[in-house]
């Protein structure tokens, strides 16, 4: 069965490294990193403290959202939806596709969402339980529901048609992508605006992480020995997505073609990776993007700097690609941006086209050397090499995969 | 102590997405396109700034922005003579 083709035409990004497109790209480009040391604390408790590495989301300028939307259009949002539309507003203006007719009808709005609006409803909490009040912001429940971003992006931009949020951890936006792309597929429309969003740097969601003892206490070190942990980013990124034909027509720039779409699920464990869904993931998306094994392939690593994911992930990549592993090379970019969970897989789908079209291999940072136990051709150092494909993967809690694949056209 | 109408204005400014400027006592809600939520919103941040205490009945018959201040001041003087 032949499927219509679809085609990437809009990317936004916001992250530690930077909003828009060539401050992402500039900053992984020249290997700058986004992670830094932070200290905060709920209000003014004594107690209610954290400090470590995390990848803080630069200022955001919503000068451009504020000619289309009026004054101040993030006030009333929480970060992880005031991160949405800034990333949202980039791609759509990229693609050409601001007050274009084909958004009232044929357009669908599918985000990623890890957790919801974190940081609602911890002001909520600590002005019950560390204030005393007994009632909280008439805003709150709008605030944190994790489909106010997709709420606001339709909003925002007067998409009409399905819209709704996707929740599977840190694959959530790989999975939003993925299912955009089968909106076009099917013709049930013509346009796809996708991505994910994420703002988890809260003092309940820290302290959640570091019981799991899944964070890092210095830096994030994908693949490398005496890698620490994960460490948490915020931000968001979207793509606009778009029948082929339709963007054609309209002579619209096309970043890559999207081509390729695996999701599987371990069926195993509600933290522990098994690599059975993650190499099942990503055969499928090679299936699906009718794009052999064997051909070379720039490889984004779900890479999260665990000692375990790391070691089974590449494990993974050595069992799918066998001996042709070597002539690709596997990037980890939350070494520079942080782990964006329900943001990650747009956030590094998107980076990993701007690295093709770049024709650069950007390197994988804070590396102090290869592990044995998680053997891989990776990119410690920045390299200028042409790919004309490149996968994403997002391995997430609880074994929910995604696998996407984008090409040249 | 008395709330003064800029105070009003002010926070109804932080809380509502209009300019400051176009802020005048004589506009009407409805004229400025201010929803009933972001009143609410006003109203909350009222309670948490000065601890008066609105009802959303004690404003439901305001028509413009300086009803609402005359609203806002009566009950912030009855809360506070009543102690």
């Amino acid at each position: 069965m032949t499927h219509r083709r679809v085609v990437i035409t809009g990317m936004g990004a916001v992250s530690a490294l930077g909003q828009g497109l060539d401050a992402t790209w500039s900053a992984l480009d020249e290997g700058r990193g986004g992670i830094t040391r932070i200290e905060r604390r709920v209000g003014d408790s004594e107690i209610h403290t954290f400090a470590g590495p995390a990848a803080v989301c630069v200022p955001l300028n919503a000068k451009a959202l504020e000619q289309r939307s009026g004054p101040r259009p993030l006030a009333h949002l929480d970060p992880f939806a005031a991160f949405a539309v800034i990333a949202g507003h980039e791609a759509m203006e990229r693609a050409g596709l601001l007050d274009h007719p084909v958004l009232e009808q044929r357009t669908a709005m599918i985000w990623g969402c890890g957790s919801g609006g974190n940081q609602t409803i911890e002001d909520s909490y600590a002005r019950s339980f560390l204030k005393g009040a007994t009632n909280v912001h008439p805003l709150s429940i709008p605030k944190q529901m994790i489909s106010a971003p997709v709420s606001h992006l339709s909003m925002m931009f007067g998409v009409q048609g399905p819209a709704f949020t996707i929740a599977s951890a840190c694959a959530s936006s790989g999975h939003a992508i993925g299912e955009g792309l089968w909106m076009i597929r099917s013709g049930r429309t013509q346009v796809a605006v996708v991505g994910g969003s994420e703002a988890a740097l809260t003092y309940g969601s820290w302290k959640g992480w570091i019981a799991l003892q899944a964070m890092s206490d210095d830096t994030c070190r994908p693949f490398s020995i005496q890698r620490r942990g994960m460490v948490l980013g915020e931000g968001a990124a979207a793509l606009v997505l778009e029948d082929y034909e339709h963007a054609r027509a309209r002579g619209a720039h096309i970043f890559a073609e999207l081509a390729g779409y695996g999701a599987t699920s371990d069926a195993h464990h509600i933290t522990a990776p098994h690599g059975r869904g993650a190499e099942a993931a990503i055969r499928a998306a090679h299936a699906d993007a009718g794009l052999a094994l064997d051909a070379p392939i720039l490889i984004s690593s779900h890479g999260t700097g665990t000692p375990l994911n790391d070691k089974i992930e590449s494990a993974a990549l050595r069992n799918v690609y066998g001996d042709s592993l070597a002539q690709n090379r596997v990037i980890a970019t939350k070494s520079s941006h942080g782990h964006l969970i329900g943001g990650g897989g747009a956030l590094e789908l998107v980076t990993a086209i701007q690295a093709m079209n770049a024709g650069v291999v950007p390197a994988v940072l804070n590396g102090l050397g290869p592990d044995p136990d998680a053997e891989a051709p990776l990119a410690w150092e920045r390299e200028e090499r042409r790919f004309d494909a490149v996968i994403s993967n997002s391995f997430a809690f609880g074994g929910l995969n995604s696998a996407l694949i984008a090409r040249r056209i | 102590m008395a709330i003064t109408a800029d105070q009003i204005l002010d926070i109804i400014a932080e809380e509502v997405p209009i300019e400051r400027a176009e802020l005048k006592p004589d506009a009407t809600l409805e004229a400025l396109n201010i929803a009933s939520l972001d009143m609410i919103s006003v109203m909350f941040a009222l309670e948490d700034k000065f601890g008066v205490i609105i009802e959303q009945n004690d404003v439901a018959e305001t028509k413009t922005l300086a009803d609402f201040i005359a609203v806002v001041q009566a009950k912030s003087d009855a809360q506070a003579a009543a102690g």
